[in-house]
């Protein structure tokens, strides 16, 4: 092993508007390395893989290939340096072939630009060999499953013959034994002197197949460690941090109130869409808070859209407050008293480009019409009042929403359904991308408002965010409604192994 | 690339049209009608060949009639005040349409503007060109002077093809348009720079996954400009053919052709989502559109009522379009459902 990293990232940082996605982050990694890359959601994994490679440009830093520094946000230089990379999300053009993805953009020519089909059929038949990886080349990649496409995907990088492979999340959508596959390629390149870069939510993966581990959290780096040097629950701890895992555990000791006044305000039994989600069956009584989690992709989300009619569900039925209800839109899940605040606030929560008053009284404009007519004032003043509940920072309802921090943004949203007053607020993620005060202040207004006999329902895939907050726990997993907890009856190594069991 | 099913509709739907046209419409299944079909229609296949490529790379050119105008307009004044013999003028007018389009993907690209709001500024930027380069404004009595220059007038040219090879003895041939020709030539060349270059999969790749393009190092930049001078280049070849035909040109030269064009690329498969299509379905579209017009003109429909049933056609293939879209969608989504 040479002395200088293949690939190393100096003191990154990025920063969208009032949200630091990464922070002085560091990463090194030499030739013939398995490095694995791990933090909860948001804690800036994907944001240091695209600055590696060239996607995006970082605010501050640099990095350097083979101790020499790189051009930064241009992913032509990168991959012309060899640093190739397995995406999180699709980078394959869907109308065109199999073939043609694998070397999307650098087809092999015979000068003038002309294709040279033949070389590129048999390279890619050679490639696919090598690798074990089973594709149609003429395939059109639009018309494959998903999970092919994701071989696809894999294949692309591959062809590529990088010195350095980051790979992110690339197990998400494959089964076991292609995961098995894929990892036999990894010590294959391993062995031959590749650089990895590894996301994965999967702990298992990355002791099978990983030697080092960088943890991120809040866009920070927090912790190194050779994989045969750490255990499991030190790795989660350090994910999630200490001091909250602390916090949490002194949280839980109070206000647990599972079942909340006892009286059932939604109930959901055996709620079925086929291919997605399969006899979900769960309470939520009035005064409490039910937290439902699992890993990404195990339809959490899909079953709350299905609830509040912005989705349809094949069979089972859903009551609230003992009356069976079916909503075929948004609007009469909203006219029956529950709210829904969805997980990307951005594209589908707030209006970026009004004032903090606007957004808090969009939902709720009905309440003012005077006449046909507007009443300010009434805005006004509601508006002044929510603000001032929920802390909005800084208290100023002329201020627009896009230059508000994302906590703040958050606890707009927030305001803008509880003036609905709703009877069932469900929230999806509500502390994605939200700093540690922020989070603390959002999970006191979901308690008051469970306090004040609302049926809460928050899907997170942030456990510490779940063991602070739930009065019951719900454990989903690959569209399954595995087991319910009592919150203060389950300790977060249960839960985390109840989620992880068939994954 | 394998020819898809949906270029099968497509000969399917023209055929039939074709088909029923010939039935129904007095005089329609004649060498006459045909030959109005392709003097008339050629040029419009043209421009639709150049619209694919806009529309292909996800964005659209509104200003293709505008840079038939500007280009005709600089011909006229090449020709009658300059006098600068055809073979000098022919290029140099296919140069000046190229830089035209080239000027859209540049205003694309580089203000990140919506191309259809880029185009639509150009659209009006590039009519008013050609009001104030008008030669028949600034030299009296141009106006009533026919260009008669034999490279340019030479274009409006038709051949004999039944004569020459004895089948008009069999079965009453048209006379081919040079246009029709020209068209075929176009076509053969971009068809074949989609399908078998290195630039023509990038078209693709920009069109279907604009990141993924980036991501993979292609010069997204360029390979839109390069769509939009391609784009402007037709409308150039366009704008030759209809000058050559008329002897003149006019500042209302090509108005409202953007909508016939963009029309056939739709009827042809080119899909609005971009990444999509080739550009033999729009040579096809245009004709296609051709027929239904110059059927109902047979029939007797008024002028009016079939601008309103362009408008229509436009519309059902844009819905097409978007049927087609959605049901990929629904089909992923089922994907999803099926890979978990």
């Amino acid at each position: 092993m040479s002395v200088t990293p293949l690939i190393s990232g100096k003191g990154l940082t990025k920063v969208y508007g009032n949200f630091v996605a990464l922070a002085d982050a560091s990463i090194a990694v030499m030739a013939g390395e398995v490095r694995a890359l791990i933090g909860s959601n948001g804690a800036g994994k994907s944001t240091l893989i695209k600055v590696l490679t060239g996607a995006i440009a970082p605010t501050l830093g640099t990095v350097e290939v083979e101790g020499v520094i790189a051009p930064l946000g241009n992913p032509t230089e990168m991959i012309a340096r060899g640093v190739a990379c397995i995406y999180q999300h699709s980078n394959l053009a869907p109308a065109m072939s199999v073939l043609d993805n694998i070397y999307l953009g650098r087809q092999p020519t015979r000068g003038f630009g002309l294709l040279d089909r033949k070389t590129q059929r048999a390279n890619a038949l050679v490639l696919l060999e090598r690798h074990g990886i089973d594709l149609d080349l003429d395939a059109i990649v639009g018309a494959l499953p998903t999970v092919k496409q994701k071989e696809v995907e894999i294949a692309k990088a591959l062809a590529l013959d990088a010195k350095v492979l980051l790979m992110d999340e690339p197990t998400g959508w494959l089964a076991a034994a292609d995961v098995a596959r894929l990892h036999d390629t990894i010590r294959t390149l391993k062995a031959r002197g590749v650089a990895i870069v590894y996301i994965s939510h999967m702990l298992d993966e990355i002791f099978a197949v990983c030697d080092t581990m960088t943890i991120m959290r809040d866009g920070k780096v927090i912790a190194e460690s050779a994989v045969k040097d750490i255990k499991r629950p030190k790795v989660v701890e350090l994910m999630v941090g200490e001091k909250l895992a602390r916090d949490s555990a002194g949280a839980a000791l109070v206000g647990r109130k599972p079942r909340g006044s006892g009286a059932v305000r939604l109930g959901v039994q055996n709620l079925t869409k086929r291919g997605v989600f399969k006899n979900v069956s769960f309470d939520v009584h009035a005064g409490e808070i039910f937290c439902i989690t699992g890993l990404i992709g195990s339809k959490r989300t899909e079953v709350m859209h299905a609830l509040f009619g912005s989705d349809q569900f094949d069979s089972g039925t859903v009551e609230l407050d003992g009356k069976a209800v079916k909503f075929g839109h948004p609007a009469e899940a909203m006219a029956a008293g529950i709210g829904f605040v969805t997980e990307d606030r951005h594209r589908e929560g707030l209006m970026l480009g009004l004032k903090v008053t606007d957004n808090l009284v969009m939902a709720t404009l009905k309440k003012f019409w005077r006449f046909g007519l507007l009443d300010r004032g009434g805005i006004e003043r509601s508006a002044k009042k929510s603000i001032l509940d929920l802390n909005v920072q800084p208290p100023d309802g002329r201020k627009l929403v896009k230059l508000l921090s994302g906590g703040n943004q958050q606890k707009v949203l927030l305001g803008k359904w509880l003036n609905l007053s709703p009877r069932v607020i469900i929230l999806d993620e509500p502390t994605v991308g939200v700093d540690v005060g922020a989070k603390a202040e959002i999970y006191a207004i979901l308690r008051a408002e469970r306090d004040k006999g609302a049926a809460v329902l928050v899907v997170s895939s942030d456990l510490e965010e779940v063991m602070t907050v739930a009065d019951r726990i719900g454990i989903m997993v690959s569209g399954q409604l595995k087991a319910i907890h009592d919150a203060d009856k389950v300790t977060m190594s249960q839960v985390v192994n109840e989620i992880g069991e068939a994954a | 690339m394998k020819a898809r099913p949906a270029i099968f509709a497509l000969l399917l739907f023209f055929a039939a049209t074709t088909g029923l046209f010939s039935l129904f419409a007095p005089r329609f299944a004649t060498a006459s009608n045909m030959e109005n079909l392709m003097s008339g229609f050629s040029f419009v296949a043209i421009l639709a060949i150049g619209q694919a490529f806009p529309i292909l790379v996800r964005g659209i050119d509104l200003s293709v009639g505008a840079i038939v105008a500007v280009v005709g307009m600089v011909t006229f004044d090449l020709s009658l005040m300059f006098h600068v013999p055809g073979f000098a003028v022919l290029p140099l007018v296919l140069i000046v349409g190229t830089l035209a389009g080239a000027l859209n993907g540049a205003l694309i690209v580089s203000l990140r503007l919506q191309p259809f709001i880029a185009t639509l500024a150009t659209l009006a930027a590039y009519r008013g060109l050609v009001y104030s380069i008008s030669g028949r404004q600034l030299v009296p009595g141009l106006s009533t002077t026919p260009i008669t220059d034999k490279w340019i007038t030479g274009l409006e040219n038709y051949f004999d093809i039944g004569g020459m090879t004895g089948l008009s003895h069999a079965i009453a041939m048209p006379w081919f348009p040079l246009s029709f020709f020209v068209m075929l030539a176009v076509l053969a060349v971009f068809q074949f720079i989609l399908l078998k270059t290195r630039f023509g999969r990038d078209i693709y790749t920009v069109g279907g996954n604009f990141e993924a393009a980036r991501l993979a190092g292609i010069k997204t930049n360029r390979v839109i400009i390069a769509a939009y001078s391609i784009s402007g280049f037709c409308a150039a070849m366009a704008a030759l053919l209809l000058v050559a035909r008329l002897t003149t040109s006019t500042e209302a030269l090509g108005t409202g052709m953007e909508l016939s064009a963009i029309a056939a690329v739709v009827i042809g498969g080119v899909s609005l989502q971009g990444g999509t299509g080739s550009v033999f379905g729009p040579a096809l579209g245009a004709f296609l559109l051709g027929i239904v017009l110059l059927g109902l003109t047979l029939l007797g429909v008024s002028q009016f009522v079939q601008q309103i049933l362009t408008g229509v056609i436009l519309l059902a293939a844009v819905s097409y379009d978007r049927l087609l879209v959605l049901r990929q969608q629904r089909r992923l989504k089922a994907n999803l459902a099926a890979g978990h």
